[in-house]
């Protein structure tokens, strides 16, 4: 059985239990724990990868898929490196966006993320980018700036970028 | 396996019997006496470790932070802002609308500073004696401070051309018809590498990783490094004790964590704005007139990238070496937000997270990245009534999260430096100039732009808006009805306990703030050295 556990949310997060159905909290599957994505967390950004990063990952399933689990791995790392705090923000925030109700109500996706296609993620950014709801507009700037910064800390991703890397100092 | 001929001053000085505890070095012990404790290792905490240790001072430095030196330094984003920064590059205000970066190493901010040099304006200073009676702080008075930090510091003026990404800004405001001029810098025998924001390579920033404090280690300071200061133990009106905590790399502390109580004759605190505050607030310090924490400012920055024909390479070449400080004049210092121009390094991650957007648009956009020049602009928050900076708040663990509200005056000036940005970006031969603004559409003309910025909704979260000087939070002033701190640096409140670090500033500085927290604690410290020891001592000839 899956580990559920209760979800609490800071000032901000309470707009979106009101919008979830106005219970105080909820139960849900959590997306980093002892200093791990889950698979529920990976799930989500994982979808988040594919439409943020359309047009820098490779175009062939196989290595499109080889550099999503590599991306990650890169994510497993960049959150252990954050503060307690920012991990349970991030937390909160995956777990939510996990829940079909959650997903709906601050993404705006009605497919789940796994089934959602690339025009689906990338019109719910959009609409997380542009919203009036600040939790909203927060989420789409945690997905984006983390998925941006995990998948460019990989020297591989630099040739796109045209950046030559450091210069050697011998 | 290399091996690489640049000197390494601090695994010389370990081999050489530095007396360093903490993290994967032997455990600090469990109790310590010494004549001065200092909280922090970056620019107050410095140049206050190599005064007092001058004056015969037992002190011991207490660092939540790793001691890396330029063997770690690989120039790689990945790996410095885990390792050298507050909350892993990632701190923000409580609404998440300001990233703000800030050191936490040994060395603090000036071991991934860009090396900006500048004096405390004259106007800064007439405005604190003006509204926060500091009037010991005259410009004349001040004057031989600074110097001896700059001689101490090897600061002065660089003399290699500047790379594109600060030629593009000379040359723009040239055509505007707007001053810029050149940068003075921190560097020894710089490489002109522009790793500077990722640790020192070579040892050449004169950070104070590489200076003050291992001249303090060298004559037996004590320091405990991954060491978080808990609180202070205050006992009528005096502190007591500063208990301490090993911490892991990315800040919890563990169960099992090693905790020390270090006693002293006087305690300094110096964890730079945002932790100092934090600490008094965590020890229950009396805040009789509730200013602990606020007036804590940012230098708001917002940023213009554009993409020009040539090649632009911005993670090459020093950073920051031409500045124009036009619009900071156009207005006097209590009227509508004035704000500074300076061109900063760029490099993988700093570009993919500042430049709007994802998807195809971002990929391309990405692809430009070595045609690519970027602009800030730093506003001069804290001047204005309607500019009143943020409060630092803890959260339920302790740890501290700054509550700054991006205010329509502060908006006001961002607008209009995402105005001048873009203006002088097209004057300097730009095709294409993207501003950090979510519904920015990419500009291809001034023309364009200028309609395109005017009609942009200046809200926080949309604007992206940025930090790397955090300042305020345990004010200077005459009186306790205005400040925490005493013109003598001593809290007002607590007569063992002085605060040497950018938070005492009672407002922003209006320049990259460095030398001006040398400046200010090089003074305050050289003075408290002979109170509590009887000796004259000085940073430099």
């Amino acid at each position: 059985m899956k580990r559920r556990t209760l979800l609490k949310l800071s000032v901000a997060g309470g707009a979106t239990l009101a919008l979830i159905g106005g219970g105080a909290a909820v139960f849900y599957a959590p997306a980093w724990r002892e200093g791990h994505l889950t698979e529920t967390g990976r799930r989500v950004l994982g979808a988040v990868a594919r439409a943020v990063l359309e047009g820098s990952l490779p175009a062939e399933p196989g290595p499109h898929q080889a550099a999503i689990a590599s991306h990650l791995d890169r994510m497993d790392a960049t959150l252990r490196a954050m503060s307690p705090a920012t991990q349970r923000e991030v937390g909160d925030l995956l777990a939510l966006l996990a829940l079909p109700l959650g997903r709906l109500a601050l993404a705006g996706l009605a497919t789940d993320w796994s089934n959602a296609d690339v025009a689906q993620i990338q019109s719910a950014l959009q609409a997380m980018r542009s919203s009036r709801l600040a939790l909203r507009q927060q989420a789409y700037h945690a997905l984006r700036d983390l998925t941006h910064a995990a998948y460019f800390a990989d020297s591989a991703t630099w040739a796109q970028l045209g950046y030559p890397g450091p210069t050697k100092i011998e | 396996m290399t091996t690489t001929r640049i000197p390494n001053p601090i695994t010389d000085g370990l081999a050489r019997g530095w007396r360093v505890f903490g993290g994967a070095r032997a455990a600090a012990p469990a109790a310590i006496e010494c004549d001065v404790v200092i909280v922090g290792s970056g620019a107050g905490a410095g140049i206050t470790a190599e005064l007092l240790s001058a004056a015969g001072l037992k002190i011991v430095i207490v660092e939540e932070g790793p001691l890396k030196s330029s063997a770690d330094f690989r120039q790689l984003e990945s790996e410095a802002y885990p390792s050298l920064y507050q909350e892993s590059a990632a701190r923000k205000t409580a609404d998440k609308a300001i990233n703000i970066l800030q050191g936490r190493c040994v060395g603090g901010s000036t071991t991934v500073n860009w090396t900006s040099s500048f004096r405390t304006p004259p106007s800064t200073l007439a405005y604190w004696r003006e509204h926060f009676g500091l009037s010991e702080l005259t410009d004349d008075a001040m004057s031989p401070w600074f110097y001896q930090a700059e001689l101490r510091l090897n600061i002065g003026p660089w003399l290699t051309l500047p790379n594109e990404n600060n030629d593009l800004l000379r040359r723009g405001a040239l055509k505007l018809g707007i001053a810029a001029a050149a940068i003075q810098r921190n560097v020894k025998g710089c490489w002109n590498l522009g790793s500077c924001g990722m640790g020192c390579p070579t040892n050449a920033k004169q950070s104070m990783l590489v200076t003050t404090i291992p001249a303090a280690l060298d004559r037996g300071a004590t320091l405990l490094v991954e060491t978080r200061a808990d609180r202070f133990e205050l006992q009528a009106g005096r502190v007591a004790a500063l208990h301490c905590s090993g911490v892991q790399p990315n800040g919890a502390i563990a169960a099992d964590a090693r905790v020390t109580r270090i006693v002293a004759r006087h305690y300094v605190l110096a964890g730079g704005a945002i932790n100092s505050p934090a600490l008094l607030m965590r020890s229950a310090a009396p805040d009789p007139n509730r200013l602990l924490g606020a007036r804590t400012f940012l230098h708001p920055v917002v940023i213009a990238l554009a993409t020009f024909d040539q090649l632009v390479a911005g993670w090459q070449g020093a950073p920051q070496t031409i500045y124009s400080d036009h619009f900071l004049d156009v207005d006097p210092i209590d009227g509508p937000i004035g704000y500074k121009l300076e061109a900063p390094p760029l490099h993988p991650l700093i570009f993919t997270t500042t430049m709007n957007g994802y998807g195809r648009d971002a990929a391309a956009r990405f692809a430009a990245f070595p045609n690519s020049h970027a602009l800030l602009a730093l506003m001069r928050d804290g001047f204005h009534a309607d500019s009143p900076g943020g409060r630092v708040k803890l959260r339920g663990d302790g740890s501290p999260e700054l509550d700054y509200r991006l205010t329509p005056f502060v908006m006001d000036g961002a607008r209009r430096a995402l105005l001048t940005m873009a203006e002088l970006q097209f004057a300097a031969g730009a095709k294409k100039v993207f501003v950090g603004h979510e519904l920015a559409l990419p500009y291809a003309s001034w023309a364009q732009a200028r309609e395109g910025i005017r009609a942009l909704p200046m809200q926080p979260l949309l604007t992206k808006v940025v930090s790397a000087h955090v300042m305020g939070g345990c004010g200077m002033a005459a009186d306790d009805q205005r400040g925490v701190v005493r013109p003598d640096g001593v809290h007002w409140q607590i007569d063992n306990l002085s605060v040497h670090d950018g938070s005492l500033f009672p407002t922003s500085i209006g320049a990259n703030p460095q030398l001006s927290v040398y400046g200010l604690t090089n003074k305050l410290a050289t003075q408290l050295a002979k109170r509590l020891s009887g000796r004259e001592v000085k940073l430099a000839a």
